[in-house]
């Protein structure tokens, strides 16, 4: 009994936090609940998020209301292909002081905040784009030698338009692994549609009617760090995301036929912190299977990287990993194939 | 707090342990059905028709089997394997996992109701195949003796036969008694017949074989008979010659010498010497000669008729020892013309004096035909009847018959129309087509007939010949 697993009373309150928040975006933004739990998982994993739709579907009022309701810093960055990394991160500017000296001030940039929105980060050059490396995976900018921390929490919220390629930038994988997850972002249905006509005047939203106060989102993350995570779990995770790599002993007949890399081990941890918040927010004080098979789809989509067989046969990343989920067992028990498990009554 | 979820998951690991060795109990048992199914099939048709103990070879899956279980049992999942998908199964979110490296207590009244997850094994294969192979190793034992010797050749032993048959032919074609040409015949047709010998139709085999040998019986048996006759011939010839030689010592008169010289000649001729089997090995001076024979030449022509005699007696001690003829044409040949009172010619031919020896007389001698008498007597001396045979010293013994039955008081009780029933012990062949095979009294009348054998057994009774 060497680990400390939260009691339901210490639980409670943070799941509670949770499922306030998810009510909050669910009223304020209308057909997407898959969508935001997916985003309050990623922001309580602390990690950044990668939004992929066509102009109009909501990406940036999702982001702004998530600013809202946690009561964070919220600044937006239009991506343009002549955006410097200076205008990401911050400059020095050369100002005369009181004493009548003249120094370097640092201008801190857009980055220096707790929500960022990187809208079209694809129509940004390289350049740009590499400026945001550091900024998301040490959440400190370096300038001129002196390195800044951000404020925390910091999450980026990316998005990319999927169509007019025209002028614009795939992201390099080495950023793409940065994103904990990538949301696709589809047309909500009529039904929605005519409640978001008939409910939001020129698509304003309402405000949120409740807001989380600071110390309760330093309760969530917490509360997130306590979640347990079992060894069959970890072992599940390790396996799955192993059985991405073309070769290995686990590997699916697809992986081995359209898959040209498979997924860092940067994944297996996003897997792993997704699955915590998965658990958190369902009220669990331990990650259970089905809590990994939610968050490995988001999480895997964007870092298998297929080859061109897979653009051929119009094998999609999204089919993989599913296959990958339904034929990797759980527990790795090896039943015999004839030998199957079922629910009870 | 009592939670029944660990019972649930001892219940859940007892039933996959359990269908897991039930599994590879079903797989052993399969694959030793087929295995000793194989087996089976080899033996019998290697001849080995000791089924029980090929049958009791049935349950050696037992053995095996118990052997993989605990392999298998060695090999079952952890029991954290167990309850990693305990957990799954009854969505319990990973509380059940937890509960190995924590306390979960508090959590364990917040999980689904414990309920022992279902396991499903696809059986219908393993069972279709199980089934497949006790059918086979069941067939492997039932399948008739027939059938597992389809593939065999099925010769027939008829080698012994054929070596008998080689040898009497060869015997007669040593003694002449068939000629050179057609003795190399028989011997090829038998060469062949034992090439050909089929167990598939052995009723051409054993005709064969059975017309070959009595042919050989009946060139024997002729040979046979032709021998005896002229041993008879040669021996009262031989018998009259030294009885003459005696007499010529005891002063025999020139007229009964030459009376008795004829009578030889006559008794040679009779032998046919040139003609037959045997052919003429006496000097011819002698024969032209019969009737001025000195000592000496007349012991030469005895000597000469003694060889021919013993040559003939040879011949038919070989065609005997290969069982051609009986023993009692053998013994009739050894003892034909044998003078039971060789000494009595003699006497009777040195008292014949003028010429007034009967020649029945003298052929009586020689063929032991008298007309008794006293002292053992010739041929001529009279018959008396004044002698009776004293009963002194004899002991005789009074046996009281029993007394007859009536026949008038008897009763019929029934009548049988079936041969009657032999009375002696049953004995069983020992060797050959008759192995083992019950039969009764030894009697060739009451021997079994094989099945494979009545057709060839009809064929012979119903030959012509």
């Amino acid at each position: 009994m060497a680990e400390t697993i939260l009691t339901p009373d210490e639980l409670k309150p943070a799941a509670a936090l949770a499922v306030k928040t998810l009510e909050q975006l669910d009223r304020i933004l209308l057909g997407r609940k898959e969508v935001h739990r997916l985003v309050l998982i990623g922001i309580l994993a602390r990690g950044h998020i990668l939004l992929e739709g066509v102009p109009g579907l909501g990406k940036t009022a999702l982001v702004k209301t998530i600013g809202q309701i946690l009561k964070l810093d919220f600044k937006r960055i239009q991506f343009t292909p002549d955006l410097m990394p200076g205008d990401v991160l911050g400059t020095h500017i050369l100002q005369e002081t009181s004493s009548g000296k003249r120094e370097l001030i640092f201008q801190p940039g857009p980055v220096f905040t707790n929500i960022l929105l990187a809208d079209e980060i694809n129509r940004a050059s390289p350049k740009t784009q590499s400026a945001m490396l550091e900024t998301m995976q040490e959440n400190c900018v370096t300038l001129l030698g002196t390195t800044r921390p951000l404020p925390q929490p910091f999450f980026v919220l990316a998005s990319q338009n999927p169509i007019e390629l025209e002028g614009t930038y795939p992201l390099p994988e080495a950023q793409l692994d940065r994103f904990l997850f990538r949301l696709l972002f589809d047309n909500v249905d009529a039904d929605v549609l005519d409640q978001i006509i008939s409910e939001r005047r020129r698509g304003e939203l309402p405000a949120p009617t409740w807001q989380m106060e600071r110390s309760e989102l330093e309760t969530l993350f917490k509360t997130m760090g306590r979640i347990y995570l079992p060894r069959p779990v970890s072992r599940y995770i390790a396996r799955l995301v192993s059985a991405t790599h073309p070769g290995g002993p686990e590997a699916t007949e697809p992986v081995n036929k359209y898959v040209s890399y498979g997924a860092s081990p940067r994944a297996a941890i996003a897997i792993a912190e997704a699955a915590r918040a998965h658990a958190l927010i369902n009220g669990r004080p331990s990650v259970g299977f089905e809590d990994v098979k939610v968050v490995a789809p988001p999480v895997l989509n964007h870092r298998l990287i297929l080859n061109y067989q897979a653009r051929f046969d119009r094998f999609t990343t999204s089919k993989l990993v599913t296959e990958l989920l339904g034929s990797l067992d759980e527990t790795g028990l090896n039943l015999p194939k004839d030998v199957e498990l079922a629910k009870g009554n | 707090m009592n939670s029944p979820h660990p019972a649930a998951i001892q219940a859940f690991s007892f039933k996959l342990k359990l269908l897991l060795t039930l599994r590879v109990v079903v797989q052993v048992a399969t694959v030793w059905f087929f295995i000793w199914g194989v087996f089976v099939l080899a033996m019998r048709i290697s001849h080995v028709q000791q089924t029980a103990w090929l049958a009791l070879g049935i349950f050696g899956f037992v053995p095996v089997a118990l052997l993989f279980a605990w392999r298998e049992s060695c090999r079952h999942p952890a029991a954290t394997h167990i309850r990693a998908n305990y957990d799954r199964l009854n969505a319990c979110g990973g509380v059940i996992m937890s509960e190995e490296a924590a306390d979960m207590s508090a959590w364990l009244g917040q999980l689904p109701s414990a309920v022992v997850p279902k396991i499903y094994w696809r059986s219908a294969r393993p069972l279709l195949l199980l089934g497949l192979a006790a059918v086979f190793v069941a067939t492997a034992l039932l399948l008739p003796e027939r059938v597992t010797h389809l593939g065999k050749n099925h010769s027939l032993e008829v080698a012994p036969i054929i070596e008998q048959l080689q040898a009497e032919v060869k015997t007669l074609a040593e003694e002449k008694i068939v000629d050179g040409k057609k003795a190399d015949e028989l011997q090829q047709q038998l060469s062949q017949l034992q090439k050909d010998a089929s167990g598939y139709d052995p009723n051409k085999t054993w005709e064969a074989l059975d017309h070959v040998k009595q042919a050989n019986a009946d060139a024997a048996k002729q040979a046979a008979e032709e021998a005896i006759t002229k041993t008879e011939s040669l021996a009262q010839a031989e018998t009259l010659a030294k009885a003459m030689q005696a007499a010529a010592e005891s002063g025999m008169s020139a007229e009964t010498a030459s009376q008795a010289a004829q009578d030889l000649a006559s008794l040679i001729n009779s032998a046919k010497l040139e003609a037959g089997i045997l052919n003429g090995q006496i000097p011819p001076e002698l024969l032209s000669g019969l009737n001025g024979l000195d000592k000496e030449q007349m012991a030469k022509l005895a000597k000469a008729l003694e060889l021919n005699k013993n040559s003939l007696g040879q011949m038919v001690s070989k065609l005997a020892n290969l069982k051609m003829i009986d023993p009692a044409t053998l013994a009739k040949c050894q003892s034909a013309g044998q003078c039971k009172n060789p000494g009595g010619l003699a006497d009777y031919l040195s008292k014949c004096q003028g010429g007034k020896c009967d020649s029945e007389f003298l052929f009586s001698w020689l063929q032991r035909v008298g007309r008794g008498g006293p002292g053992g007597g010739g041929p001529e001396a009279p018959m008396v009847w004044d002698n009776d045979t004293s009963e002194d010293n004899q002991k005789f013994q009074a046996h009281a018959l029993p007394p007859a039955g009536q026949l008038s008081d008897a009763q019929l009780v029934g009548v049988s129309k079936s041969a009657p029933e032999l009375g002696a012990p049953e004995v069983a062949a020992g060797h050959g087509a008759l192995y083992n095979a019950a039969a009764s009294g030894g009697s060739a009348q009451s021997q079994v007939v094989l099945p494979e054998h009545r057709q060839a057994v009809q064929n012979f009774f119903k030959r012509e010949n």
